[in-house]
């Protein structure tokens, strides 16, 4: 077939198109993500000692952290979808704020749980099952950034993929924080951490093969 | 690339985003010559014009991604990096085996024009572009009728179309030839 074949192709019967637009994309993503708080809030997921946890710094610790590492991931992964704006910035962004939480676990863990086993403090039952529902919640936001990835024209694919998996999982950890009973540093950093990690890899390895254009 | 130039292409895609037909085939004009000297510096001369062919269908897919307020340059240069990366990776995955001496040299047209050969190499297409290809180039249906008949937009017809005969013609290509 000729190039001009082609563009004659292209061009005849050319009909308008609805504009992506990064902010609608934003503002849906966002719409869901409260409508699945909300649902998982409303379905009585949500620790009873709410009040006094709310006492503790690993509370806010956790909701700061999660809730901060949510918004950029997914924000970055939305403009991403724009061919000429890369992840990489969003992503060291994450990164940073990642590291930081680490910190600042570190801190909060050496003045109230230094002295416990560390095994012990893991619990890993507990664990797995946290880690399950973790990645379950994060499902509808990693399908929503999927659909939208692939509608839009990621040309950093794989550090886009990344942006969605790590978003997808902070927001899935965001809304099992509030039914979750441990404030134990050491136990959000593994659990929490391997989540996110997993999701996040999971994200990198296989959106890029679905969302090819 | 000067940036009037750049700017008129901004403005007439944000005309074919509205579905001015001429103002687009206008425009695909200028990028294919932007496009050929673009991958030309970059890939060997045997895959420039598939990479551009490639990338017009991108950016023909993906136009809806373009914002009308922003600069055109970044927009295309992006999508044309993306499609030079893809095809770097594409060629980097492709076997280089070393041609044997005996190979033959005849031209495979005899083959092509066999209806029942060329029924068979179709079967081996994905059934989207099995049924575009069928319809437009074999039945003489137009891609509106195809498009009518099979549920696929005009669009996608046309891409199938495209990328169907492009997979025959690989397929031809890598075919023995006492096939």
């Amino acid at each position: 077939m000729t190039s001009e074949y082609l563009l004659d192709e292209l061009a005849s019967g050319l009909t308008p198109v609805r504009l992506r637009s990064a902010r609608r994309d934003g503002m849906m993503v966002g719409a869901l993500a409260l409508i699945e708080l909300a649902l998982f809030l409303m379905m009585g997921f949500h620790r009873p000692d709410m009040a006094h946890a709310m006492a503790e710094p690993s509370f806010w610790w956790k909701l700061v952290t999660l809730g901060l590492l949510a918004i950029v991931a997914v924000a970055t992964a939305v403009r991403s979808f724009d061919p000429a704006i890369a992840p990489h910035r969003g992503l060291r962004w994450a990164a940073w704020l990642g590291g930081s939480a680490l910190l600042v676990g570190w801190g909060i863990d050496a003045t109230h749980h230094a002295s416990a086993p560390l095994l012990a403090r893991l619990e890993w039952r507990a664990g797995v099952g946290c880690l399950f529902a973790m990645v379950l919640l994060s499902l509808p936001m990693l399908i929503a950034l999927t659909v939208l990835m692939r509608r839009g024209a990621p040309a950093h694919r794989r550090e886009s993929a990344l942006a969605v998996g790590l978003g997808a999982a902070a927001w899935g950890a965001f809304v099992f924080f509030f039914c979750c009973g441990h404030d134990d540093p050491l136990y959000i950093v593994f659990w929490y951490g391997l989540g996110c990690v997993l999701t996040a890899l999971a994200g990198r390895a296989l959106l890029p093969l679905v969302t090819r254009w | 690339m000067r940036k009037d130039e750049t700017d008129q292409w901004g403005a007439w895609m944000a005309a074919a985003q509205g579905g001015h037909g001429g103002a687009y085939r206008r425009l695909l004009g200028e990028l294919r010559q932007w496009l050929l000297r673009y991958f030309a510096r970059r890939l060997p001369p045997g895959q420039v014009e598939d990479a551009v062919q490639e990338t017009l269908i991108a950016l023909h897919e993906k136009r809806h991604t373009y914002d009308p307020a922003r600069p055109f340059r970044p927009w295309l240069a992006a999508v044309a990096r993306y499609k030079w990366i893809d095809r770097l990776r594409a060629m980097g995955r492709e076997r280089t085996d070393e041609l044997p001496d005996t190979i033959g040299i005849e031209d495979h047209e005899s083959d092509v024009t066999s209806a029942v050969l060329l029924r068979d190499l179709i079967a081996r297409l994905k059934p989207a572009q099995q049924q575009a290809i069928r319809l437009v180039k074999l039945d003489g249906y137009s891609v509106e009728e195809a498009s009518a008949r099979t549920g696929q937009s005009p669009s996608l017809v046309k891409v199938n179309i495209h990328r169907g005969l492009k997979q025959l013609a690989a397929i031809v290509g890598q075919s023995p030839d006492d096939e």
